[in-house]
């Protein structure tokens, strides 16, 4: 089980600070879902923690490990990341993008083992996408593309999965459907996955943890139930909403909210 | 799927039989016409010594010469987009042109070569300053654009700055050039395979015989490097030393380019292209077609430029530009 956790990790862009000395774990063999308001510094946090940009000062530590003193590559045998929105080249087939997630493990020529394209196969059975391989990623609908792109970071073979607003521009179908995948993922594999994630709801129906932001520092943190409360919405978000315990999942839900004036 | 597809395979083997030809039909053409018979014949050591001149010490230095830069400024370019995620980068961006030209053009300035025949020395410094010109102009560039990491839209926005300031500098030096100068400098600007001598030949074949496999053993870091830098660095690719390399390896590729064959403007821009359209971004079968593309079009336009006013010749570089203009409006009008 990959850890990961930050110890008084200070991020900053040209001198002003956006994240001071946070202290933040990942529980292994969990999904949590990183919430807050724009600019709170969720994306900043996961790509720090991701070595994706530097930090001020702290540390993160992957496995006991500093992160800033192991190889990029050994990292990217332990932990995935999918960032926001990526984009992939034209005509470059499924099969070919998830096959790049084989990287930490390829060098020179890098043909791919037996064992790479079973990791393929896998991904692409697992995404549902197998019969459509041989299509373009840039001629899919989002919701195909946002599971190529997943199938890519789940073929790199890592334990811990980071995932940077997963659902954005899908369709409601479509953004469960990747929850679900995530999920599946998290139960029958044990995967590790955090998410930044704008969706409250989704947050409290599918996270584990969840992790409230607010101008970077953590406001709360803990279960649905204890997150998920008018009290901490206000606190972090400034809404007055209403919260109701779905009857489908058995997770608080919020079912309408206004700004507080 | 480690295997190669067979249409792309295929494809590949077009080009190289587009190849031969091409490079048949340069032997061929000429004041002095020589048939693929008399060609072959000529081989195989029994040509007449007039045959035997024009194909050996003429025409042959001028094919591989034409292969040879096609080739280098074809991947320089397919580095240079695949680095940049820019499919409209090219070496001139780097400023290889302008810099290259800038270093022929103070070199003739200040020892005034051309008034009489180009001395043996001159030959041999003319192709040396071309490459330290590019070279050295790419290097500031890379150096201004490079803020603690590589951005490729700074690199292109210094790019165009610098080619500014140098094309202007240029202008400057040569309205200044005595008429004789002037047009010696204008045809080199142009793109002329001047070089077509096998010592030339000699001194480029080693760097395309290490360059490009090189940049054939970076194909699999440049496909990673094209999904963007953060799903880059995320797969383990150290993103800014891998780019620093790769943008070393597309300014020696140019560098090699112009020295040999002056300013070609449009080759690395176009060849690249292409040669997407036929195989897709994977690089591993990209950089052998554009290698084989940029090859092909730089004969054809040698040959084309050689002998269509003949006896008066057209560089090739400006049958190049001729060729790609409609080409690049085209790609223009198609890009979203």
């Amino acid at each position: 089980m990959t850890n990961l956790f930050a110890e008084e990790l200070t991020i900053a862009y040209d001198n002003e600070v956006i994240v001071d000395r946070l202290n933040l774990k990942f529980s292994p063999g969990e999904i949590t879902a990183i919430i807050g308001p724009n600019g709170c510094g969720k994306s900043t946090i996961l790509k720090t923690m991701a070595r994706l940009q530097p930090s001020h000062s702290g540390a993160v530590y992957l496995d006991g490990k500093l992160i800033h003193k192991t190889s990029s590559k050994e990292i990217a045998k332990k932990m995935a990341i999918l960032p926001q929105s990526p984009d992939a080249p034209e005509g470059l087939s499924i099969y070919e993008l998830i096959s790049y997630g084989r990287t930490p493990y390829q060098s020179g020529f890098s043909r791919l083992t037996t064992h790479d394209c079973e990791m393929i196969e896998w991904a692409l059975n697992v995404t549902g996408l197998s019969s459509i391989q041989h299509q373009p990623v840039d001629t899919l609908s989002g919701g195909q593309r946002q599971r190529a792109w997943i199938a890519m970071a789940i073929a790199q073979e890592t334990n811990l999965l980071m995932l940077d607003e997963p659902t954005t521009y899908l369709d409601p179908a479509h953004q469960l459907e990747v929850l679900k995948l995530l999920e599946k993922l998290n139960e029958e594999e044990g995967r590790t996955i955090v998410m930044v994630i704008h969706d409250l709801n989704h947050a409290a129906r599918f996270a584990d943890h969840l992790v409230a932001l607010k101008q970077g520092k953590v406001i709360k943190e803990g279960t649905a139930e204890q997150v998920m409360n008018a009290d901490v919405l206000k606190q972090v978000f400034n809404i007055d909403t209403e919260i109701i315990t779905d009857p489908r999942t058995g997770k608080p839900a919020m079912i309408s909210y206004d700004l507080i004036k | 799927m480690n295997r190669v597809p067979k249409h792309i395979i295929w494809k590949i083997s077009l080009l190289v039989v587009l190849l031969i030809l091409a490079a048949l039909a340069s032997l061929n053409f000429g004041i002095i016409s020589i048939s693929p018979g008399e060609v072959l014949r000529t081989f195989l050591g029994n040509g007449t010594p007039k045959q035997k001149l024009v194909l050996f010490d003429l025409r042959m230095p001028t094919v591989i010469l034409a292969v040879l830069v096609g080739a280098f400024m074809a991947v320089s370019g397919t580095i240079l987009q695949g680095i940049t995620r820019n499919e409209l980068a090219d070496p001139g961006i780097l400023g290889i042109n302008s810099g290259a030209g800038l270093a022929v053009v103070l070199y003739i300035t200040f020892f005034k070569t051309s008034t009489g025949s180009l001395s043996i020395a001159h030959t041999f410094i003319l192709p040396l300053c071309a490459f330290l010109g590019a070279l050295l102009t790419a290097g500031l560039i890379v150096a201004i654009a490079w803020k603690g990491g590589f951005q490729s839209i700074r690199l292109v926005l210094v790019g165009v700055g610098i080619n500014a300031g140098l094309s202007a500098i240029l202008v400057a030096l040569q309205l200044r050039l005595d008429p004789l100068d002037f047009t010696k400098a204008m045809v080199w600007l142009s793109g002329d395979l001047w070089a077509n001598q096998w010592t030339y030949v000699y001194a480029l074949l080693p760097w395309f015989l290490i360059l490009i496999p090189y940049a054939l053993y970076k194909a699999h870091t440049l496909n990673v490097l094209n999904l963007g830098t953060q799903v880059a660095n995320g797969l383990g690719i150290r993103t800014n030393r891998e780019r620093l390399y790769l943008l070393i390896l597309a300014v020696a590729l140019a560098g090699l380019g112009v020295s040999a064959g002056g300013g070609i403007a449009f080759l690395g821009l176009i060849a690249p292209h292409i040669a997407r359209r036929l195989t897709g971004p994977k690089h591993l079968t990209l950089i052998p077609a554009a290698v084989l593309i940029g090859a092909v079009i730089l004969l054809i336009a040698e040959t084309v430029g050689r002998n269509v006013l003949a006896p008066v010749e057209i560089p090739a570089g400006i049958v190049v530009s001729i060729i790609s203009t409609p080409y690049f409006i085209y790609l223009l009008l198609k890009t979203k």
